[in-house]
């Protein structure tokens, strides 16, 4: 076989699940060695191969299993002229401390405090019934917005990008026992007219994700999602965001853009 | 009012968020190739990060293959083991961690079921893909999806399939035991796989 000649896509595909006899499988690897264009073919191949063993049913590691590999790996050093040839750039996603929250939270307290304050000021100023059934109804919610930020149970979630560069960022404060949820998102890509950003929470008991909303960024990038309809009492697992059409969908379409999983 | 009462505290959100690079992470967070990295240099809990990322599924992929509890984790075991010994094997270049792992577990897993020696080096093992595995619930939704589309592959492509993936048969031991011709296995292994590339990239 020649570059000219290349291996056809069904000897590939064999090749790449070994399922070709011995001398089939050394000839494909001795043309593969010299022919890029069967090289890049078998590497889209194995990307299929590897979802096949996506398809196997999730198991338990067996009790134990990570404790007996933890203590062969120190029983077991490393080559001396080991070397990684890894593209850089990619950094560890990021997580803030708790300790940054819980200021965020202090200092939410401080500032909500104030301006209830001012919103009680100009209900007494304006006396107008109808004016202060609205405030008492939006005062209701920052409140509940409130309780939500500063619970102690609340779960804090820092969704990153789930691609190579830092771009996109959000931050979900969610209390499961109200069912209050608070998402803000910063650094996002603009949308095409017919698509939006979905928010979901991802149950932690395995159920099918939950829409929580729908959201576009504004001209800085910067989105929100306050208080969503969703149900109360779900203890979720993780936070995700997906772009999806227009109208929104019931299920997430891959790939999820934003990814955070949820603290206890 | 509602609004004006809330965008103070979307500010503290946004302010606390954005801009400033973030001083503080954890490991558990860390991706596939800080952690390689972190592997190279000897951190054990990188190490044990990744086994905690993957273990479940380079298990399970094994566990099928095998059908043994105690072997599929020995097999698992070594996987993990080899990419501490030499993490320089796998590098970005090869495609996605996850993705290799699988695929590096299911041959092995192939070669203890059959009894031979690794027929291929783990370094042979190159890849595209644009799965990001490192996050588990993209992982999950993909499993999700892959399983759905398996389900819906005409069952002789399905049987074919499984048969070289999970019991590691060659097309002419797959067109015996089917009573296929040689050529239709092929092809249907081909469609197979075309299929499942098809419905995940849609």
């Amino acid at each position: 076989m020649t570059e000219q000649q290349h291996t056809a896509q069904e000897e590939l595909a064999l090749f790449a699940l070994q399922a070709l006899p011995k001398a089939e499988q050394d000839a494909v690897r001795a043309h593969v060695a010299e022919c890029s264009v069967c090289r890049e073919e078998l590497a889209r191949l194995q990307g299929d191969v590897a979802l096949l063993a996506l398809s196997v049913e999730q198991h338990p590691l067996p009790a134990g299993a990570r404790e007996r590999l933890l203590e062969r790996i120190a029983n077991q050093p490393q080559s001396a002229s080991n070397v990684v040839h890894i593209e850089s750039g990619k950094t560890a996603k990021k997580i803030y401390s708790s300790v940054s929250w819980s200021l965020a939270a202090a200092l939410l307290i401080f500032s909500v405090g104030s301006l209830l304050k001012v919103g009680q000021l100009n209900m007494k100023i304006q006396q107008q019934a109808e004016q202060l059934k609205q405030q008492e109804q939006d005062t209701a919610q920052a409140t509940r917005a409130l309780d939500v930020l500063t619970a102690k149970n609340a779960q804090h979630i820092t969704l990153t990008s789930a691609q190579a560069h830092p771009e996109p960022e959000g931050r979900a404060v969610y209390l499961a026992s109200t069912g209050g949820l608070i998402f803000q998102a910063s650094h996002l890509d603009p949308l095409p007219a017919d698509k939006t950003y979905e928010l979901w929470v991802i149950p932690a008991d395995g159920k099918a994700p939950i829409p929580a909303g729908l959201f576009k960024p504004d001209a800085t990038g910067s989105a929100s999602v306050v208080l969503p309809q969703i149900p109360v009492g779900v203890r979720a697992k993780a936070f995700g965001v997906t772009m999806e059409a227009a109208q929104g969908s019931k299920t997430p379409t891959l790939p999820i853009l934003l990814a955070g999983a949820a603290g206890e | 009012m509602f609004a004006k009462l809330l965008n103070p505290i979307l500010k503290l959100l946004r302010s606390e968020s954005g801009g400033t690079t973030p001083s503080t992470g954890t490991i558990a967070d860390a991706s596939d190739v800080a952690l390689l990295e972190s592997v190279a240099a000897g951190q054990q809990q990188a190490m044990a990060t990744l086994f905690d990322r993957y273990g479940g599924m380079v298990y399970s992929v094994a566990l099928r293959v095998l059908n043994d509890t105690g072997r599929a984790e020995d097999l698992m075991q070594e996987v993990f083991l080899q990419l501490w010994r030499e993490p320089g094997k796998f590098s970005s270049g090869k495609g996605s961690l996850g993705a290799w792992l699988a695929v590096v577990a299911r041959n092995r897993a192939v070669d203890v079921l059959r009894g031979r020696k690794p027929s291929d080096p783990v370094d042979e093992v190159i890849l595209t893909s644009k799965m990001d595995l490192s996050v588990e619930i993209e992982r999950g939704l993909l499993m999700e999806k892959v399983r759905a589309v398996m389900k819906e592959l005409p069952a002789e492509q399905q049987r074919s399939l499984e048969l070289a993936f999970f019991e590691g048969l060659t097309h002419a031991e797959i067109a015996q035991q089917t009573g296929d011709p040689l050529g239709t296995v092929k092809t249907r292994i081909r469609s197979a796989l075309g299929s499942l590339r098809k419905a995940v990239e849609a």
